[in-house]
């Protein structure tokens, strides 16, 4: 069976939040920006494909791009200060 | 790139630029804080139950998607399958609250105050502050349910994918990195 775009996308959700399931109990920086990046790429999956922004000429980086700045700079923050 | 550019109402853009501007100032000043204090935030995080934020991150994903379903039923002229698509979606909106509530019960019956900890008055605030918009966006998802026009369900789900966007942005402050 094919699944059509806006089920792969869910499907896709689903696996990242599976993955940021699996590393909560893994301390350290690497887990933290693992973490993170993860929220970022389902903040761009929901963006560009449940808000249709993909479709939409220079709109997702216009988004993401603040977004991952934000999202790199808490991980940096981190990995600098603490442990 | 213009403006005419953006899918739906510029107007909804402008509310989800708004509350996405609101939730990166709160989580921004709760990481500032944490960094000064990681392990105090670690310990007091240690308290939560992180499993029922992946629970509720399951759940309103799978609420997203049958609003976005709903969406691409009610612009491909769909109305009984779109209010159906709608109705799951405000069903998960339900579900996170239930969940949401249980957790806020262990919490409160763990002695966890919003006044215990600066990490817990930025928790309680946080995820608070989603819940509210958790039962505006079950309203909304209703309310445009009734006559499923295109538009207007639209304009609902992507009130709905604001709502879930925000939980996946808030989400590792709250629950995962301390």
């Amino acid at each position: 069976m094919i699944m059509d775009v806006l089920t792969k996308t869910w499907a896709l959700l689903i696996g990242l939040t599976a993955a940021t399931a699996a590393l909560a109990g893994v301390s350290g920086r690497l887990a933290v920006i693992l973490v993170l990046a993860l929220a970022f790429l389902k903040a761009r999956l929901i963006l560009g494909r449940f808000l249709h922004l993909g479709a939409a000429p220079g709109w997702l980086a216009a988004f993401t791009l603040p977004i991952g700045i934000w999202f790199l700079v808490t991980g940096v923050g981190y990995a600098l200060l603490v442990r | 790139m213009t403006i005419d550019d953006l899918p739906g109402e510029l107007i909804l853009w402008v509310l989800i630029v708004s509350e996405l501007a609101v939730f990166m100032a709160g989580v921004s000043v709760m990481v500032i804080l944490g960094l000064l204090d990681p392990e105090g935030f670690a310990t007091a995080q240690s308290q939560l139950d992180g499993r029922m934020a992946a629970l509720n991150t399951v759940v309103l994903v799978t609420s997203g998607l049958f609003a976005a379903r709903a969406e691409r039923d009610a612009a491909h002229g769909r109305p009984r399958a779109a209010r159906r698509g709608l109705l799951l979606a405000a069903l998960g909106g339900v579900v996170f609250l239930i969940v949401k509530g249980v957790e806020y019960a262990h919490d409160i019956q763990a002695g966890i105050g919003i006044d215990s900890h600066p990490f817990f008055t930025f928790y309680y605030l946080l995820s608070g502050f989603h819940a509210a918009h958790v039962i505006a966006g079950i309203v909304v998802l209703l309310l445009v349910a009734y006559r499923a026009a295109s538009a207007p369900v639209q304009a609902g789900a992507m009130f709905w994918h604001m709502v879930d966007l925000i939980w996946v942005m808030i989400l590792p402050a709250v629950w995962l990195i301390w």
